[in-house]
Order: C-alpha cells, then structure tokens, then sequence
C-alpha cells in the first residue's frame, strides 16, 4: 500500500518564524558542509600531484572567487557549529520556552556572522 | 535498546566531538589555505594536525551519513529508493574519508 502521508517538514503550510527559518537552514547547511567537506578531502588528495601542479590551486584560492569560497565556508560551519550547540542545549531540556527560542535563534544567525567575522580576521592577525 | 534510539545516541555523541574540531579545523584552514604547496603538505602532515584532520573526516561523514539518511526518511516515499540512497550515502561516508585519511598519512614533502 503506497504511504500517501505529507512530506516533512512541511515548509508550504506553516507560517515562517525563526525557528522554523534556522531547522530548513541546518539541514540544507548541514548538506552544503558535507559537500564543502567533499571537496577538502578532494583538496587534500591533489596534493598528491606535487608542488609544480599545486600552483593553479594556489592561484584559485588566492582569486576574489576562492577567497570567497573560504568565507562562505567558515560561515556555513561557523553557523552549523552554533545551532548543534542550540540544539544540544535542547537535548537537556533547556531553551524550550518560545521566547529563549527565538533569542536562541537569533543568537545562531548573528552569532555565525560575527564568529565568521572574527575567525578571518584572526587569521590575517588584523587583531 | 531500539534502532532509533541508537541513531539518536550516535547523532549526539558525533555531534558533541564534531563541534570543537570544526572549530579547530575552521580556524586553521583560513589561516592555511592561501598558503604555498611545502605549507600545506606540512600542516597536514604533522601532528597535532594529521590526527585531527582524519578524526574530522571519519565523525564528520558518520555525523551526515546519519543526518543525511534522516533527510531520506523524510523527502522518499518509495522504500527501494529510500534503501538504495542510504546505502549510497553509507558507501559514500566510509570511502571518502578512508581515501583521504590514508593520503594524509602518506604525505610527505
């Protein structure tokens, strides 16, 4: 018998809020980073070819496109890193209240620009 | 003890080991990745790095293996598709990460 139930989540019906707003963005994130993950192990195999090779990587890392890459990566796990944390929080019964769970969410959006803001700062020692 | 409650156990325990090592990883990798080839080899290959580069790799693709088959329980319908991609994705999960690990304790300059 063919299972006519819903998909889940059901993103069409319900009204969007920050809750739901930070669950669809952890999944698709979520998927995004393994793909990202995909490509550093794909980034660490063609280290292999040697150093002569490794110059066009070189030059793609260091454009305006692979520099962006980079920023968009550590936002994606800047922001993956903060909703486990969230969600963590949940698994031992706490932020369940509607209201810690919109600051919650709200922490998780922002809290991942500035994380990302200050990991690549960091890293160029502007500070 | 029942399946899901195994999958549930393993997601949280994945995802507690996996927050500080994206971290680590995260901040080392925007400090490296601009560098030139003799920087990178020896970053990967030296220790703190080698070892917690493949530990990421093995939770990071068993954390999405599990998450990712959740995302499968949820979207497929048809039960053949639906064991087909998880098989996929544990197939996927298992190969990626042991190819890099074993290049990663191979590099040398």
């Amino acid at each position: 018998m063919s299972n006519e139930n819903p998909l889940s989540p059901h993103i069409q019906i319900y009204s969007w809020n920050i809750s739901l707003l930070i669950s669809i963005s952890r999944r698709i994130i979520g998927v995004i980073n393994i793909a990202a993950l995909t490509l550093i192990c794909l980034w660490i195999v063609l280290l292999l070819l040697g150093e002569e090779n490794y110059e066009y990587i070189k030059f793609f890392l260091q454009s305006f496109l692979g520099k962006f890459l980079i920023l968009g990566l550590t936002w994606s796990f800047s922001f993956q890193i903060l909703s486990e944390i969230r969600h963590l929080f949940w698994d031992f019964g706490y932020g369940f209240e509607l209201i810690t769970s919109k600051i919650t969410g709200l922490i998780v959006i922002f809290g991942s620009i500035v994380l990302t803001i200050l990991i690549y700062l960091s890293s160029k020692q502007i500070f | 003890m029942i399946n899901a409650t195994k999958k549930w156990i393993f997601l949280k325990v994945s995802s507690i080991i996996l927050i500080p090592l994206m971290f680590w990883f995260i901040i080392n990798l925007v400090l490296i990745y601009d560098k030139g080839y003799v920087d990178i080899v020896n970053f990967f290959s030296t220790q703190p790095s080698k070892f917690l580069t493949s530990l990421l790799m093995i939770v990071a693709f068993f954390y999405s293996s599990l998450s990712i088959s959740e995302i499968f329980e949820d979207y497929i319908h048809d039960e053949k598709i639906k064991n087909v991609a998880n098989k996929a994705i544990t197939i996927f999960a298992i190969i990626i990460p042991l190819i890099t690990i074993i290049i990663i304790f191979n590099l040398t300059l």
